[in-house]
């Protein structure tokens, strides 16, 4: 079977990239539009493929299209099943939308074609990453995201902070790269093959302990890309990113990739218990400490950064039990309720002229009702507020933990969703309500740096906006709104509902023992902890008082915010002092020390000593021809003097 | 014939160039790009071919037999191409000594990857070192570069050439590259193997025998310097899998533990101190220590696997590094200065200079769809296979300090604020550009489809063939 | 068998060597490059008169080859060393040899 359609959705982007690249200074501004009509068409494609890619040919499901060998005995090809779907659904789709914002966000950079150039290529990338049928085409796409997410957190590379940011998410996920990379070798040394239909169906053959590593190692991967404790600092520092890059490559679409790659290995994860349990662990701390760090954070775009953490964490949780509905769930719901908030975090500032500290805010909901309306549905999808689509998709990985056997983590991810509850509702309340403070001195607000906080040093977009935000920003929020409160309802009414049948082959629902906890009774523990996170968060910056003396309030937080918080949790020291120092001592001490001293020192005695020997058989050499002339006479004597004594003694 | 004239063009060229009647430098960069051309043209076509000529009979055979083998072909033709490219890129007062000495060495290093014959390689060899020899004499600040290079080379050379005497006296003739029925085997055997493995140690470089190279990597003008780490540094591993692998497998196997440890160290140690240097020269001169190094642990792997990988790999890491010190040589000449303290931010004005850079920059950090990463992962494939698990976990690791070091050299010169008090900047001309153009074509080309590199035959390396007919029964005496 | 020869062998190795030595004696103690020169043609020709005496002798051509070989040399080596000390005397104007020694160690 061929389908054409799967290689326009594929390479759609990667045109669209290219023209924009080499023929940027000609598009000018009509680059964006270039960019969003190539993702809109590989939008279409997908909705197009979406028979073939739900369809039962021979047993398997889905579309495959061989494009060819790459190494010899080694075939690359694209497959198009209802995960890949899903995925590629979200990539073009809520990217489309973010595209057609970025037409109005990144209006007069000077490096606009450039800009869609990259965005365009990080589509490509992601796009091979979902759609490869094998390993060595996952690992490719892997790489190309992370250079494309290296590219555009480095976008404003003439800032020193993004620089650093970029190459930290470049190295981190390079670490993530070779841990796919180990997974490969030893399913290859294995299983002589990496094709996905191949090593799915040996994973009979394979040892309990090759399986666990070979999980471990893809996990590596996962938890490099879906910045997974500990390998997540990358993540808030890749904020440096111009805000559309945060809402597509850091919220909805990238970090997700380590969601992708624990469900497309399902089969692997369903045999390795001991995979399960620390993936399922991994992810539900990461989800915990997320949303801790997400509570003390001022910066709007980091406090999303460790939601995103957070919520990812839950994914990865939920498919790390065994729970792959649920976990999948979430990441599409993530995808929309999070690149909403993005969006309207850039709407904010934007607004305010690349302010992004929430204590210079406040009172914004009267300034900017659009802005308000869509952070608010964000919210309240986020702390999971019936019927808001977060809700469902949450309750199913919250359960999910449970009904796998896992009631730590079920306690883990009720905990977190109150959590949650309350910090995304502080940075409501912070923002939106109360009186405006961005006149207010920054130093009465406990801002210590001012001039690394304020306006200056942040998003220096060439130029600033005082306006309402043009229409090319609003329409796309104003589309995400309606996915964000309604989606949800593609997963109400749990094995019926249409989710659980569009996945029912793929990730079948099998036996779920009784558990102590109904789903009923989870859904209504996780309302009450939600509802309480709520409460202490209008308590604490909503109320009337608290709203009175939000300035001398916000300043006794700042003040007193515990070291290991504002620190978040030392894990960006603790990596630095292990392996970045380490590794800058070591290559000090060869370059400087034992390469020049001891190894060419060695050389340079040796040369010595030939020279000193030099020195001595250099009495020898007189000038003199006639001294050269008797030696030669001496010797002569002396060969015909040895041959006459020898021949006289035989 | 065309055999011959490929060989004997850029030699009686190089020549020509020191006796071309004028004052333009630009009649004799346009003589060397034609030259430089018609070698790729001629290298194409004399891909099967194979002429000869007798040259020894006593004491041991030895003839002028020249032909391109599977693997050397495509070793060849990245020899003549990044000779054109570098032609293309010589600049300055003193161009006219550089193309022929570049001319020179595309020459002698024809000989080193066409010979069919021990003794001519072994010739070619010491030829090879002359030309970079005057070339770091007229060029280098530092007189105790080219001693450096001339000597350690030198002595290499040395052990090389008694290395082949002693082989030809075994065998009885040195006519064999290519042959597989030829396996030298007795007590000289482990000798004639260190003799080999001495010169092609030092001219990969493999540590502890690397400390020439940075020097001399820093101190050749740019054309010089990528075809040296481009071509010349290929030669000891070529010899590796041409003469060791072919000939003394056996023994390569026996003594695979020590080469295998240098080569995981020169991997580590190369990738740990170009993460420190602050001379962008130096930081590719031990970044190629570093990416040596794998092959070496690739070749003695003895899997088929890492030997394909081990080629693509040579032919990928010389294209990128041949364009990374093509480009650094234009950063070089604009700022005149190679320091990462001092540079930066050449990125906004320079677009195109930024673009090239990033991507011979980022295949040599192993990006997937570029020629490195096929090289590294088809190696690592191998060599894990091979079941040495412990050199595979320390490539990977060198792979996360490649992307490290790497993007600290491309940040370090074209990102961050713009540098103020640097002179003017002028993005690439386009002559610049052709110059890199074809290596950085290349590399996507090998990355996307690297199957032309790997359809040579295996077996006549891989596969432990013990005992030939012909030659073990001459051996034997 | 060998042939014959006019006068004895021994005849011949003795002029032979005496011949030889006076070119010894004249480059060993002589000064001038001139006559050291000639001294060395002695001690080439003593050598020449060897081998055609002993190619007599043996009744083998290969002495009368070695002999032109070494005259042919020999012409060469005058050529080479009369240019020399035509240089030596153009830039020093003076030839004698103890006070050339620019090539001490």
């Amino acid at each position: 079977m061929h389908y054409p359609l799967l290689l326009a959705i594929w390479l759609l982007p990667l045109a669209g990239a290219i023209l924009c690249w080499f023929l940027g200074p000609q598009l000018k501004g009509a680059a964006g539009w270039l960019a969003c009509a190539m993702l809109g068409l590989s939008f279409v494609a997908t909705m197009l493929s979406w028979s073939s890619g739900t369809q039962h040919v021979a047993g398997h499901e889905g579309a495959h299209q061989l494009l060819g060998s790459w190494l010899p005995g080694f075939d690359f090809g694209l497959l198009l099943d209802p995960l890949s779907l899903i995925w590629a659904t979200i990539i073009t789709g809520v990217g489309f939308l973010i595209h057609l914002y970025s037409v109005g966000y990144m209006h007069g950079d000077r490096a606009f074609a450039r800009f869609f150039a990259y965005m365009n290529f990080f589509v490509f990338a992601m796009l091979t990453l979902v759609l490869s049928d094998n390993f060595i085409g996952l690992l490719v796409g892997w790489g190309l995201v992370g250079l494309a997410s290296y590219f555009l957190i480095g976008f404003w590379f003439d800032r020193p902070s993004a620089v650093a940011a970029a190459r930290k998410a470049f190295v981190i996920n390079v670490v993530g790269d070779v841990g796919i990379m180990l997974a490969i070798f030893i399913l290859f040394a294995n299983l002589h093959s990496l094709s996905f239909a191949d090593v799915f169906a040996g994973v009979g053959s394979l040892s309990t302990g090759t399986l666990l590593a070979v999980c471990a190692f893809l996990f590596v991967g996962a938890a490099a890309k879906s910045a997974q404790v500990p390998l997540h600092t990358w993540l808030p520092d890749a904020m440096e990113g111009p805000t559309p890059v945060s809402a597509l490559i850091h919220a909805a679409t990238m970090v997700t990739a380590g969601v992708y790659l624990i469900a497309r290995c399902a089969p692997l994860w369903s045999h390795s218990s001991g995979a399960q349990l620390l993936v399922g662990t991994i992810g539900g701390l990461t989800a915990l400490a997320g949303a801790i760090l997400g509570t003390a954070q001022w910066d709007i775009k980091r406090i999303l950064a460790y939601s995103t953490m957070s919520q990812i964490g839950y994914m990865i949780m939920g498919v790390g039990v065994g729970a792959y509905q649920g976990g999948v769930a979430h990441f599409f719901t993530h995808a929309f309720f999070k690149a909403q908030l993005f969006l309207a975090s850039g709407l904010v500032i934007h607004a305010l002229a690349n302010e992004q500290d929430v204590r210079r805010m406040g009172g914004l909901a009267k300034k900017l009702p659009f802005a308000f309306v869509a952070m608010g549905t964000g919210v309240l999808a986020i702390c999971g507020i019936p019927p808001f689509s977060g809700f469902f998709s949450k309750d199913q990985v919250i359960y999910g933990t449970l009904a796998h056997g896992h009631p730590w983590l079920y306690a883990v991810g009720i905990l977190t969703a109150g959590i949650t509850a309350y910090y995304m509702c502080r940075l409501l309340f912070v923002t939106f309500f109360g009186e405006y403070r961005g006149d207010v001195d920054p130093s009465y607000l406990g801002i210590r740096h001012p001039e690394l906080a304020g306006t200056a040093a942040h998003e220096a977009a060439p130029s600033t906006h005082d306006h309402a935000p043009a229409w090319i920003m609003s329409v796309p929020v104003g589309i995400l709104i309606v996915p964000t409160i309604t989606i949800g309802f593609l997963m109400a009414g749990g094995d019926r509902s249409w989710w659980s049948r569009f996945f029912a082959a793929q990730f079948p629902a099998g036996h779920v023992p009784a558990t102590a906890i109904s789903e009923l009774q989870t859904t209504l523990i996780v309302l009450a902890v939600v509802v309480a996170g709520i409460g202490i968060a209008v308590w604490r910056y909503a109320t009337r008082t608290a709203q009175d003396d939000a300035v001398e309030r916000l300043r006794a937080e700042s003040v007193h915010m515990p070291a290991i918080l504002s620190n978040a949790f030392y894990f960006d020291a603790a990596l630095d002092m292990l392996f970045v120092r380490s590794s800058q001592l070591l290559g000090t001490f060869f370059g400087r020390t034992l390469d020049p001293q001891v190894i060419d020192g060695a050389v340079r005695e040796a040369a010595w000593s030939a020279g000193k020997l030099g020195t001595i058989v250099r009495w020898f050499q007189t000038g003199l021809l006639r001294t050269y002339a008797f030696l030669i006479v001496v010797g002569a004597a002396c060969f015909i003097a040895y041959y006459a004594l020898a021949g006289g003694m035989h | 014939m065309l055999l011959w004239m490929l060989i004997l063009l850029p030699a009686i060229a190089g020549g020509l160039c020191y006796l071309i009647p004028s004052d333009d430098e630009r009649i004799v960069k346009m003589f060397g790009i034609l030259v430089a051309v018609a070698t790729i043209v001629l290298a194409v076509v004399t891909r099967n071919a194979e002429v000869s000529a007798r040259w020894l009979s006593r004491p041991f055979e030895a003839n002028f037999h020249f032909g391109a083998t599977p693997i050397s072909f495509w070793i060849v033709l990245l020899l003549t191409i990044s000779t054109a490219s570098a032609v293309l890129a010589t600049k300055g007062p003193r161009q006219r000594g550089l193309i022929a000495l570049l001319l020179l060495l595309e020459a002698s290093m024809l000989a080193v990857f066409l010979a069919r014959d021990l003794l001519v390689f072994a010739l070619g060899w010491d030829l090879m070192l002359i030309p970079v020899f005057f070339c770091l004499v007229q060029w280098s600040e530092h007189a105790q570069t080219a001693w450096r290079y001339f000597l350690y080379n030198f002595a290499g050379g040395l052990t090389l050439l008694l290395a082949t005497a002693a082989f030809g006296m075994h065998v009885g003739t040195t006519d064999v590259i290519g042959r597989s029925d030829v396996h030298v085997i007795g007590s000289w055997a482990p000798w004639i193997l260190a003799g080999f493995a001495f010169a092609f140690l030092v001219k990969t470089p493999v540590w502890p025998l690397h400390t020439w190279m940075p020097a001399t990597y820093t101190d050749l003008p740019p054309p010089m310097v990528a075809v040296v780490s481009a071509v010349q540094s290929k030669a000891g591993l070529y010899g590796f899998i041409a003469i060791g692998m072919a000939f003394l497998p056996d023994y390569m196997k026996q003594y695979a533990g020590i080469f295998i440890v240098l080569g995981a160290i020169s991997l580590l140690y190369g990738a740990l101190v170009a993460l420190m240097q602050t001379d962008a020269k130096r930081v590719v001169a031990y970044s190629s220590l570093s990416h040596l190094g794998l092959i070496v642990v690739a070749v003695f792997a003895f899997n088929a696997v890492a030997l394909q990988g081990a080629v693509v790999y040579i032919v990928a890491h010389g294209l990128f590094s041949a364009a990374i010190f093509l480009l650094l040589g234009y950063v070089e000449e604009r700022e005149a200065t190679r320091s990462l303290l001092q540079l930066g931010g050449l990125g906004a004005d320079n677009p195109r200079l930024a673009g090239a850079l990033c991507i011979a920059a980022l295949a040599a950090l192993g990006l997937p769809g570029l020629a490195g990463f096929v090289g590294e992962i088809v190696i690592v494939t191998g060599i894990f296979q091979a079941g040495m698990v412990w050199p595979a976990i320390v490539a990977l690791v060198a792979i996360v300090l490649a992307a490290a070091y790497v993007v600290r050299l491309f940040q370090g010169l074209m990102n961050g604020p713009g540098v103020p008090d640097l002179p003017v900047r002028r993005d690439l001309t386009w002559i610049e550009g052709l110059a890199v153009a074809p290596l950085l074509a290349a590399l996507v080309v090998v990355g996307i489809d690297p199957k032309p590199l790997l359809s040579f035959d295996t077996s006549a390396y891989a596969v432990s063939a013990h005992g030939a007919p012909v030659a073990s029964a001459r051996i034997s005496r | 068998m060998s042939g014959a020869l006019p006068v004895a062998i021994g005849n011949y190795l003795g002029l032979s060597t005496a011949i030889f030595f006076i070119g010894v004696a004249g480059v060993l103690l002589r000064r001038n490059p001139l006559v050291m020169l000639m001294s060395i043609e002695l001690m080439w020709n003593a050598a020449n008169l060897l081998f055609l005496a002993y190619a007599r002798v043996w009744l083998n051509n290969a002495g009368h080859i070695f002999a032109f070989l070494v005259i042919t040399v020999a012409a060469a080596e005058a050529a080479i060393g009369l240019a020399i000390i035509v240089t030596v005397f153009r830039t020093r104007a003076n030839v004698d040899v103890d006070e050339v020694h620019a090539l001490r160690g």
